[in-house]
């Protein structure tokens, strides 16, 4: 069988182990990764995803009462692959702490409010032209434990499935002219400038925007090509 | 057309929400429907480098279904499990049949907090020929053929040091 996923490029993927980053080096394995051929098991699915996963809450935001705390903003990302063919029915989970920093999960230990009318994930399906809308609250930013000052900057988790097994994309956005973006060694395990600068939301006009809620453009593309093999 | 680049892919991170790492870990049935085969268990433990078992590990695997297909309509053949406290993880599945090629096999991909990008590795039943098999080190190749205890399959994942799992670039 041909090869249709393209191999990872080092300047514009992480190399696994990061300085500033300690945990990489206890987890990212120290043998080379094994090269293996691509086959029907590599190049199938899983198509249709949410079968297994339920779409929840295409909005974070809330109102009213119920309004969580912070900056409105409206998300709006396209799954496309690397052809620039939109990926519609792309399952993506989001998920993002609150305007203070704080995760809804237990293990975060960071003194920060919770908010009851935040719950910061959401799990959705790209529509027509592979764009996915979410409606939120911009995340504050937080610092990581014992790390000696290293501020995570404002971002948010993106899990996406694109056409095959070898397209799954796991990453994290972040918002534009944050100065907390220069040393953030999750970002900057990105080498290229220009595949970096990718990982950053673009603002877009704010002119007519929805409920005077700040509008962020982003895109996601995973491995693959029209050409990848889909079973029907 | 102008290839466009892959983004760049960055860590779970430590905060992926329990409501999504919980509740996929069966796949003997999908939308009420129980699948045809030899039902089994998947489980084992994930650890790092210092031999510490590894908490909220996030596991997917993707497999054929007992007749070697991936377009059985009752058979969705992905799920995701995170470890516990002790680092383990379990699956329920179909044995998979031997597809065109390939020995029967589970591929696994590995998310989680130090993680940069996903880490691939494939388990097999026994040491059947594989083309991916052979694409480990002979020395290594015995760490990703599972323990067999009955219908429990056990796959133990060191991340890194002694005894390390081999992981797959592709």
């Amino acid at each position: 069988m041909s090869v249709l996923i393209g191999r990872r490029e080092p300047q514009t993927q992480s190399q696994g182990v990061e300085p500033g980053y300690e945990q990489t080096g206890k987890r990212w394995p120290s043998q080379a990764l094994c090269r293996r051929p691509q086959t029907a098991a590599e190049l199938a699915g899983p198509i249709a995803v949410q079968r297994r996963l339920q779409p929840v809450r295409g909005d974070l935001a809330g109102h009213g009462a119920k309004r969580a705390i912070g900056q409105l903003i409206h998300l709006r990302a396209r799954v496309v692959d690397e052809d620039g063919a939109p990926v519609q029915g792309a399952v993506v989970e989001i998920w993002h702490c609150n305007a203070a920093g704080k995760y809804i999960h237990p293990n975060d230990t960071h003194d920060a409010p919770p908010d009851p009318n935040f719950y910061g994930a959401a799990r959705l399906v790209a529509g027509d032209g592979g764009l996915i809308e979410l409606r939120t609250i911009k995340p504050g930013a937080y610092p990581v434990p014992d790390t000696g000052g290293w501020w995570r900057p404002p971002h948010v988790h993106f899990s996406v499935w694109g056409r095959v097994w070898l397209s799954r994309l796991v990453t994290q956005m972040f918002f534009p002219g944050d100065p907390l973006n220069e040393k953030d060694p999750i970002l900057n395990a990105i080498r290229d400038p220009q595949a970096r600068a990718r990982c950053i939301a673009r603002l877009a006009p704010t002119e007519n925007g929805p409920e005077n809620a700040l509008v962020y453009e982003y895109q996601l593309v995973v491995r693959g090509r029209k050409g990848t093999p889909q079973l029907p | 057309m102008r290839r466009l680049v892959p983004t760049g892919e960055m860590t779970l991170g430590p905060f992926f929400p329990r409501e999504f790492a919980q509740g996929a870990n069966d796949l003997t049935s999908v939308e009420g429907k129980k699948a045809a085969g030899e039902a089994i268990e998947i489980t084992g433990r994930v650890v790092q480098a210092d031999g510490q078992p590894l908490d909220n590990v996030v596991l997917e695997i993707w497999q054929a279904d007992a007749q070697g297909r991936f377009d059985n309509p009752d058979f969705f053949g992905w799920g995701r499990a995170a470890t516990d406290q002790n680092g383990i993880y379990s699956f329920k599945t179909i044995k998979p049949g031997a597809c065109e090629g390939r020995a029967p096999h589970v591929n696994f991909l590995v998310l989680y907090s130090g993680l940069m990008r996903a880490l691939h590795t494939t388990m097999f039943f026994d040491a059947s020929k594989d083309p991916v098999l052979d694409a480990v080190p002979s020395a290594h190749r015995g760490r990703l053929i599972a323990k067999r205890e009955g219908t429990v399959y056990r796959f133990d994942l060191r991340l890194r040091g002694e005894g390390e799992t081999p992981f797959f670039d592709d």
